[in-house]
């Protein structure tokens, strides 16, 4: 019989070992009877002699090695009765558990897809990436200090070389988002992600359909015109359908043939940027036309990831990369390299970093946020746990009978233990299963609200494997957390006085330690993450009321698409894009309420173009060496934004693709450059040694703008001309007046489009305000967050105060009875009971400030313009704290006040 | 509890003492104490509460296999027989305890010479 079945006949196993007794009890009896012994002699004397009928079966039992089962079956029904019975208790352990072991499974959620997941390529351990894998964009400087990312010439002559891989592959560190149309429907938006040919063989991931990405494909520049699609994207166009390949996919006026599917499941190297379609990198002049070509040996775009061969250790292979690194560099510098270019790689290097993740521009503002927050909500547990523990605590002081009754009825006190981590046990997978729940949610919608914009950013946020495990190990470090000593204390008794009176009155000392020392756990970390939670929320008010020197109100800002407006690219005919900007401006400045519009590279917070300028005659020093950032924009620009005008003029009619080239420039450039004097017609060239020194003329200086945060230093700004900077720019800002309907003009602007150029998408519509609130997104989630879950804590621990005091109120009722019929003061009596729960606050705040103080340092570069050891989020928290303990503690003090004192005493 | 010298078996005696009484052919739990009794000249005397957990655990293990039969008196009762293993075990325990008293008795009578 195997203990399965054991489990399953046990009522068969029970009546006979009942039999079995009896059978023995009754041959013993009938022996004395045969003695001359009267039956009820014979039986009082058998049972003297047998002693606890129930004990030996129950040895029995234990001897039959499936009773652990059998009890913890029994246990489990056991403590769903119990749990049932006392419902209020029930709900408030569920209610904390199912939030504390929610809100740290949905933080985990996104710590394992942002963080952990390894990607579903082939032995993800194997892959290392060149640098951190946190880059995004293009750079043309020469390397110096940690290089991230690499040009196309870089990654084949790297290649070439490599013996420490395996393979090594490419893709372009930023996705291509563009419109795609297949088979002649309708342009849809597309993230693609161009790719070497070895990316598909080297990371390991097979063909669902058709075949992957060859090398033969990314051999020749624009002649392989293929692509492969995700499993997703697939499914979604094609429903599935092996017919798909062979069918055609237009992008920008190219035709791509349709070769594969990738395997389910895999959406490219970058965790928060899946791809829909492969390209091979060969066509990136087709699929995302700009000024730099592949054969640019300094166009540095791409991520690089490798395979190591089996064996080859990570420290080996940076040590070769490295070296070839440097011989491959200095070779891109020409036979005359200057000293300072040899300089800079000789400081240059490439850190290798393990790839089993992947690469992710997301992971770099994630990462520190995360664990912050994944800290806090674990806080925010041990605080709910410690809430639990001290309501089981009172429990078991008020079951000690009943434990009592049960120990001594032959019950072992591992047996009573175990009972009663079970109930434990129960009420916290329970939680977790409610934590879960709501996890799965939350975890979305959090993710949602820190990354906010037209696209949502794909991410897998389904509940898997490591996030279901992470939540049962966590619901069972719970429960023994909260547990382990309520159950033993319950058990510790002496039990013979316990039977007496039922109140178990040798425990209510310790058990009060116990309790008391929870509280002030309790109330040390709730000032903790008040202070954590004061520090962000401050941080905030302090973003959002900084001058942004832009006006932020009254500003639509409309994403436009030309990918599908067969715009020239690259050739003297390119000033067309220009001309359609023109003509779409006029045309919307026309509508009523319409007060200035333009067009623009970027706006605020949409990405950035930044280098260094040298002024003629202006020596290079500290103050002028750092980048300046640049935007292209049309003549409206500034009066759109709102950004107003210092000195000199803005970009106006005159200022055409022919004249002079003009820029207009920020206080703060005017000011590094030419602290003594105007900045205006002096001129300047852009690079570190400009090949065109005196190319641009500043015309004016406008104040200072944010350009990529809130948070941002005073950067140093130059702003050029569409005319003078030819191009198809994505940005068109319309300032409206405050007057008018936003939705008119927004349909009117789209109306006013289409009809100049229906083939100029526009791919969403946004406010300035909108962008604002969206740059400083993850830090109003981050504000909220620990805000949400520092008042939790507070409550908590109010909780616990409360419930503490109402408990020993009640058990002084007699005693304190006594004093007030003795003549005590009600204030006294107030004071009395007051005065432990202070002791507790003191102590508590006397933990739990000195932590804070000490540990907030690590937020510091999270905070805006503040100090880690602010005095108001401080104070605030201080005081806030103090309050609701007090407030909690209140209540049970007034109603000792309350006693009467003859029912008191004759309640004793 | 009227056994005047009665005293406490060492550990894993009582499992040798109840498979040696129940080698003699199948018997029931309260026949196997009456048998031990008798067979130690009433110099021991097994409880019931050692006597039943020690039959459940042989079961268990098993070196017992149990069936319901009639008794003489009609009535129906669990009766235990040797399995194969426990025979076999039975046996290996036979040898050892017999070694192990040889070993105890020689060294507690002081003369150790002659083993070799």
């Amino acid at each position: 019989m195997s203990w399965f079945t054991r489990l399953f006949t046990r009522k068969r196993l029970e009546t006979d070992l009942e039999k079995e007794l009896r059978f023995h009890f009754e041959t013993q009896v009938a022996e004395k009877m045969r003695a001359g012994i009267p039956e009820g002699e014979a039986r009082r004397l058998t049972r003297l002699e047998f002693g606890g009928m129930e004990q030996i079966k129950e040895d029995c039992r234990e001897r039959r090695g499936t009773l652990w089962l059998e009890y913890l079956v029994q246990d489990i029904r056991f403590g769903f009765r119990q749990l049932r019975k006392s419902p209020g208790f029930t709900s408030i352990a569920l209610l904390s558990l199912a939030l504390g072991i929610g809100a740290n499974t949905a933080i985990f959620t996104l710590v394992n897809a942002i963080m952990l997941r390894p990607l579903p390529v082939q032995n993800p351990s194997e892959l290392v990436v060149f640098g951190d894998g946190r880059a995004q964009g293009s750079t043309d400087a020469i390397p110096d200090g940690s290089w991230r990312l690499f040009s196309y010439s870089f990654f084949h002559d790297f290649r070439k070389q490599a013996a420490s891989y395996a393979g090594i592959a490419a893709v372009n560190s930023s996705q291509v988002v563009s419109k795609a149309s297949i088979a002649g429907a309708p342009y849809q938006t597309t993230r693609i992600d161009l790719v070497a040919g070895s990316y598909f063989s080297v990371l390991g991931v097979p063909a669902f359909l058709g075949r992957t990405i060859l090398e033969s494909d990314d051999n020749v520049p624009g002649a392989n015109p293929v692509a492969v699609t995700s499993y997703t994207w697939f499914l979604h166009h094609f429903n599935g359908d092996p017919s798909a390949l062979g069918k055609t996919i237009r992008i920008r006026s190219h035709d791509y043939t349709l070769i594969g599917v990738a395997r389910p499941g895999f959406a490219g190297a970058s965790v928060g940027q899946s791809a829909d379609l492969w390209i091979p990198l060969s066509m990136q002049a087709e699929v995302s036309p700009g000024p730099n070509s592949l054969d640019n040996k300094f166009y540095q775009f791409l991520c690089i990831i490798g395979r190591l061969k089996p064996g080859v250790k990570p420290a080996q292979a940076s040590a070769e990369t490295n070296l070839h690194f440097k011989q491959i560099m200095r070779g891109y510098l020409g036979p005359n390299p200057s000293q300072k270019h040899l300089d800079d790689i000789a400081h240059s290097s490439i850190e290798l970093t393990p790839g089993q993740c992947g690469i992710s521009p997301m992971r770099a503002g994630f990462s520190l946020p995360l664990e912050i927050l994944m800290t806090i909500v674990a806080l925010v547990l041990l605080i709910a746990c410690a809430n639990i523990a001290n309501m089981l605590l009172a429990r078991g002081v008020a079951r000690t009978r009943e434990i009592a009754v049960r120990m001594a009825l032959g019950a072992s006190r591992g047996r009573i233990v175990s009972q009663l981590l079970v109930e434990s046990v129960l009420l916290s997978v329970a939680g977790a299963a409610a934590g879960i729940a709501l996890a799965w949610k939350a975890s979305v919608a959090l993710f949602r609200m820190a990354t906010p914009g037209l696209n949502p950013v794909p991410l897998n946020l389904a509940p898997d494997l490591p996030v279901l495990a992470f939540t049962l190990g966590l619901a069972v470090l719970t429960a023994l957390l909260f547990g382990c000593l309520p159950a033993l204390r319950a058990t510790g008794f002496e039990f013979t006085p316990a039977l007496k009176d039922g109140r178990g009155s040798s425990s209510v000392s310790a058990r009060g330690t116990l309790a008391r020392s929870l509280i002030v756990g309790q109330i040390a970390l709730s000032v903790l993450l008040l202070v954590v939670a004061g520090l962000f929320v401050r941080s905030l008010i302090h973003l959002t009321n900084i001058d942004m020197g832009f006006d932020k109100h009254n500003v639509l800002i409309f994403y436009l698409d030309s990918s599908t407006a067969n715009l020239p690219h690259g050739t003297p005919d390119e000033i067309r894009s220009v001309h359609l900007q023109e003509q779409i401006e006029s045309r919307v400045q026309a509508i009523p309420g319409v007060k200035s519009d333009s067009f623009s590279f970027f706006t605020f917070n949409t990405g950035g173009w930044n280098d260094l300028v040298l002024f003629q005659g202006v020596p290079r020093t500290p103050a002028n060496a750092d980048e300046v950032w640049f935007n292209i924009t049309g003549n409206g620009y500034f009066s759109t934004m709102g950004i107003p005008l210092v000195a000199g003029r803005t970009f106006n009619a005159q200022d055409t693709q022919n004249s002079n080239k003009v820029a207009v420039i920020n206080e703060s450039m005017a000011r590094r450059f030419f602290p003594n004097g105007s900045a205006i017609g002096h001129r300047f060239g852009v690079g570190e040694t400009p090949g065109d020194p005196g190319e641009k003329e500043v015309i004016g200086v406008v104040k200072d703008a944010k350009y990529t945060s809130l948070g941002e230093g005073s950067l140093m700004a130059a702003y050029f001309p569409c005319t003078q900077n030819v191009g198809f720019f994505g940005n068109f800002t319309v300032r409206y007046a405050p007057s008018a309907n936003e939705r008119e003009i927004v349909a009117r602007v789209r109306n006013s489009i289409a009809d100049i150029n229906p083939n100029i998408l526009v791919d969403g519509v946004s406010s300035l305000n909108e962008q604002v609130n969206q740059s400083i997104a993850e830090q109003s989630l981050i504000a909220r967050l620990t805000s949400f879950f520092g008042i939790i804590a507070v409550f908590l621990a109010c909780i616990g105060i409360y419930g503490l005091l109402s408990y020993s109120v009640a058990r002084r009722t007699s005693e304190l009875g006594i004093r007030l019929a003795l003549g005590a003061q009600s204030r006294t009596l107030l004071w009395l009971v007051l005065r432990e729960s202070l002791l507790l606050l003191v102590i508590g705040l006397a933990i739990g400030v000195p932590i804070a103080l000490s540990s907030t340092r690590i937020l510091k570069s999270l905070l805006y313009d503040l100090s880690p050891l602010d005095p108001v989020a401080i104070s605030v928290s201080i005081v806030a704290v103090a309050v609701m303990t007090i407030a909690a503690a209140w209540l049970p003090a007034r109603r000792a006040t309350k006693i009467n004192p003859i029912q008191a005493l004759r309640t004793e | 509890m009227n056994t005047p010298d009665k005293f406490d078996l060492p550990q894993g005696t009582l499992d040798l003492l109840i498979m040696r009484v129940v080698a003699l052919g199948p018997i029931h739990g309260y026949a196997i104490a009456q048998r031990i009794q008798q067979m130690s000249q009433e110099a021991l005397q097994v409880q019931q509460g050692s006597l039943y957990p020690a039959l459940h655990r042989l079961e268990y293990k098993k070196l017992l296999k149990a069936a319901w039969k009639a008794t003489e008196t009609g009535r129906e009762a669990k009766f235990y027989e040797l399995t194969a293993v426990g025979r076999a075990h039975l046996k290996a325990e036979t040898e050892n305890w017999s070694r192990l008293t040889d070993v105890v008795g020689l060294i507690l009578k002081g003369t150790l010479e002659g083993i070799s």
